[in-house]
């Protein structure tokens, strides 16, 4: 009896072993037919890939979340009606019609966009995908009181919609149309970068019954190349491939049957893992106690890039010394970007734009005004400006919150300021609540940390930091209170604007006169890294997108792997 | 009084010194604290981690000396683009990559003698204003809670019923709290707006601060028993004496009362202190403690935890400062005990 189970046993392991290899194969079959890049000898599609992120995404509903941990995931959940190329670099910023059969129409002055969905769409569940699922998509932004609202608070009788509080009301600037698949967008003034808006992430489709609340639990169904399976939150979840996504030009299906993603507090534990092919791919960068060995012993499957992001110092222009110019010309004298590089692990790539260079109305600035940034500061300049305004003993409070880089570029650069002739002392504010706290007027916060990533690749989603229209009383953005009136003419026209191509130009002289004028202290642009497993084929399937990062639908193992 | 307690008692042999002995073999007529300073003088190795404890508060205050003539740099200069000659060649003070110098002795004739931290700064003139700041503040914090604890425990035994009442349900209250966490509250709270005392404002990134809350958060470790003393010495003979002669209250606390919890209060200073310390590191490594980018062993543990593998230096110094310290005062702190136990056997005739 027990030879009988056993030689029965071992059938079975055979049999299912080779229905798992034929079942890959089949998988490497479909993929050579269908994957528009071409798949290397070497690859195979199907297997699954383990992913470790630091944090649990802050929301896995599109409606909320607005970290990159959400958004590199739920990318490959949910499609908005435009998208973004699956491309790296420049390539990838580039609008894609999405769930709608072209990229919108513009018309009545910039103030309407017209779009159809595209036919016979199914959401993962397979119940169909209607038109009228976007305006329900949109109220629950509104409603939810989404950190995305605001984008939003464009469209006519949106703010209608949220000042009436009624889940279920009407946004009267949307119109759409189940039997056409029709929908029509009236803005209440132009947006040259609503196409970009409507790419977010938090207009990712999803069906009219989705409930008003956050569905982080129970994601609710989309269209995208993956689905979310065992959802554990705080812990874990899964990412299958969607059985019923339409063939989408530019959105290619997602080349491994699914991504496994663990939540590691341990970054020293991800990277090890990594190194020991236990995990396939981390999305924060290796820590800088790390860095040294994955770079040396592991560069054949470790690559840095830049993201489009950028760090600066903010200089209040309504408190004082910062009020003067030659002050802030003083400060961006002093300080010395190759420091803060090294602050930073040295993945950052010194700069002295405000835009980052994958922005499109990038221009670098040629002959830095202060100095190139891979040399060493000007400090005799800096003094001389210092006393030249009378300004040196001057008290000032350097704000920066208790996280890395904050708090040692907060420190440096009050060692850098007590160098020029001011007495200057770090002011560490807890992360939490660090940027509500320097954008509240009454803080007077007189110079400090500040950065921002890209939320959509359109310079107006960075020019916003500095456009004198953005000055609040509190929640403020604009940390500098920068108001030129020669700034925001140029902006004003560029952000009415819907061609990008006619408006870079006008954003990258804006730049210039941010950094002319000196109203900030750019410093740099931050690099992020891939690294990953043996396992997975380095070469041909690690494409970093310029907004979402790692492209999880291009990930596949090599053949030995999967 | 206490040494001439007749009691016969087996105490724990600490370093070597104590036997067993009838407290009747103590020498009559001597003052109880000159026979404790001779049974302290007895416990050698009580003596040795108390001098250790001095050449600590030495060095501490010897930190200007080193930063000024020896490593030519203040405690809160970043270096991060410097370079210094070693073996005739001209090194990175830190790393491209961030990783800073490890400790260097007097190659570099003293200057990073212990090498520099993520920011460039010379860890051994760190260390040497991280102490003084460290010591300050559990120096004056324990000043502070004794103060505080001993009129609030004097208060509630003496008088009893409501006054009693009231304070040690206030104690009660805040021993509820876990000292950790409400010294985290309170420094958060406080590091940024300060405090508003009335007569004066501490700023938020004033030493002051966590001295304050350290010194608040610890009453209770004192003000306990002192009032469970109280309770029971004013019910002795001499305090009944003095109320007949007619002394005042204040005099019977201050006088009476005061002189004969000496001991347990001079007992229990070592072990504030090094109590004082321990959460001054804990406070300042979460954050809530000494503001950057002044220097403390905790403050100095947090900045290097991320760089744990390439430059261990960086949390292990500062960490074995602060073993070294509290190792001192909690050794130097039973050896006091020991010499003040009225029940102590130590041989003060040999």
């Amino acid at each position: 009896m027990r030879s009988t189970l056993r030689t029965l046993l071992g059938l079975m392991a055979v049999l299912v072993l080779a229905l798992g290899a034929a079942a890959c194969g089949g998988d490497d079959d479909d993929e050579k037919g269908g994957d528009t890049g071409g798949t290397p000898a070497a690859q195979s599609s199907g297997g699954i890939a383990k992913v470790n992120l630091t944090s649990f995404p802050d929301y896995m509903d599109p409606a909320l979340a607005y970290t990159l941990e959400g958004w590199n995931s739920l990318w490959t959940v949910y499609t908005p009606l435009v998208s973004y190329k699956h491309e790296e670099g420049a390539a990838g910023a580039e609008l894609i019609p999405g769930l709608a059969e072209a990229l919108p129409e513009i018309s009545n002055g910039g103030k309407t966009y017209t779009l159809k969905l595209r036919d016979g769409l199914k959401y993962s569940d397979g119940k169909p995908v209607k038109a009228s699922d976007f305006e329900h998509t949109i109220k629950r932004v509104l409603n939810l009181e989404s950190g995305g609202s605001a984008f939003y608070l464009g469209i006519e009788g949106a703010e209608e919609y949220v000042k009436k509080g009624r889940a279920k009301g009407d946004i009267s600037g949307i119109e759409t149309d189940d039997a056409t698949g029709e929908i029509t967008i009236n803005l209440k003034e132009p947006d040259g970068s609503f196409q970009y808006v409507l790419g977010m992430d938090f207009a990712g489709i999803v069906p009219s019954d989705t409930p008003f609340e956050n569905m982080t639990k129970n994601p609710p169904p989309g269209v995208g190349p993956f689905m979310i399976e065992n959802m554990k939150q705080n812990r874990s979840f899964q990412l299958r491939k969607n059985p019923n996504f339409p063939q989408i030009e530019g959105i290619p299906e997602a080349k491994l049957d699914g991504v496994d993603v663990t939540i590691v507090k341990n970054q020293q534990r991800q990277t090890q893992d990594v190194i020991q092919n236990k995990v396939d791919w981390i999305l924060d960068p290796p820590p800088p106690d790390q860095l040294r060995t994955v770079k040396s012993q592991y560069a054949d499957r470790f690559e840095e890039y830049v993201t489009n992001s950028t760090y600066y110092f903010f200089m209040n222009e309504r408190v004082k010394p910062f009020d003067d110019e030659n002050v802030r010309k003083a400060v961006n004298f002093a300080i010395d970007k190759r420091a803060l590089a090294r602050l930073f692990g040295g993945l950052l790539e010194p700069g002295c734009n405000f835009l980052p260079p994958g922005m499109q109305g990038y221009e670098k600035i040629e002959d830095c005004p202060y100095g190139d940034p891979n040399a060493a500061p000007n400090v005799e300049e800096a003094r001389r400006l210092i006393k030249e305004a009378g300004v040196d003993g001057t008290k000032v409070s350097v704000y920066g919150n208790d996280e890395d880089p904050s708090k040692p570029v907060a420190e440096y650069l009050a060692d850098a300021l007590n160098d020029i002739g001011f007495k200057a002392e770090p002011k560490i504010v807890e992360a939490s609540v660090y940027f509500t706290t320097i954008g509240n007027q009454k803080t007077k916060a007189q110079i400090g940390f500040a950065n921002w990533f890209q939320d959509f690749p359109h310079p107006r989603n960075f020019m916003f930091l500095v456009d004198g229209d953005s000055i609040q009383n509190t929640n403020n953005q604009n940390f500098g209170n920068v108001d030129d009136p020669e700034v925001n003419k140029l902006l004003d026209e560029a952000n009415a604007n819907a061609n990008l191509d006619e408006a870079a130009p006008q954003y990258a002289e804006a730049d210039r006169l941010l950094v002319e004028k000196a109203h900030i202290a750019p410093y740099g642009h931050r690099k992020l890294a891939n690294f990953v497993s043996e396992n997975v084929d380095f070469e041909n399937c690690t494409l970093t997108h310029p907004v979402y990062e790692l492209d999880l639908t291009q990930l596949c193992l090599t053949s030995g792997a999967s | 009084m206490a040494a001439t307690d007749p009691v016969t008692t087996k105490l724990p042999d600490v370093g070597g010194v104590l036997e067993e002995v009838s407290a009747a073999e103590t020498p009559a007529g001597t003052s109880p604290w000159r026979l404790a300073t001779r049974r302290l003088r007895r416990n050698k190795v009580a003596l040795a981690f108390g001098l250790l404890f001095v050449l600590l508060v030495l060095s501490a205050l010897a930190a200007p000396i080193w930063a000024n003539n020896v490593a030519d740099t203040g405690p809160n200069k970043t270096h991060l683009t410097d370079t210094i000659k070693l073996d005739g060649k001209d090194v990175n003070v830190v790393e491209f990559d961030g990783v800073p110098i490890g400790p260097q002795g007097f190659k570099a004739d003293g200057k990073y003698f212990l090498g520099a931290d993520g920011s460039g700064r010379d860890v051994m003139v760190r260390l040497l204003y991280g102490a003084r700041n460290s010591l300050f503040i559990g120096i004056t914090a324990s000043i502070i809670t004794v103060l505080l604890a001993v009129t609030l425990g004097l208060l509630a035994g003496y008088y009893r019923k409501w006054v009693d009442a009231v304070i040690s349900r206030g104690l009660d209250v805040l021993w509820a709290f876990p000292v950790l966490l409400l010294g985290i509250a309170l420094g958060v709270s406080l590091s940024l707006g300060g405090l508003n005392l009335g007569f004066t404002t501490v700023q938020g990134n004033s030493l002051w601060i966590p001295t304050l809350i350290i010194g608040f958060v610890s009453i209770v470790y004192l003000a306990r028993p002192i009032r469970g003393q109280v309770l029971s010495l004013r019910e002795k003979e001499f305090i009944e004496a003095a109320r007949a002669q007619g002394a005042s209250d204040g005099r019977i606390m201050f006088r009476e009362l005061l002189p004969n919890m000496m001991s347990t209060i001079l007992v229990f200073v070592p072990i504030l202190v090094a109590n004082a310390i321990l959460l001054e590191a804990a406070l300042s490594f979460l954050g809530a403690g000494v503001r950057p980018p002044n220097p403390s062993w905790g403050t100095m543990i947090a900045d290097g935890i991320k760089l744990l593998v390439t430059s261990p230096h960086l949390t292990i110094v500062p960490g074995g400062m602060l073993v070294l310290t509290v190792l001192s005062l909690n050794v130097f702190g039973d050896g006091v005990r020991d010499a003040l136990d009225p029940r102590a056997t130590i041989k003060l005739d040999q």
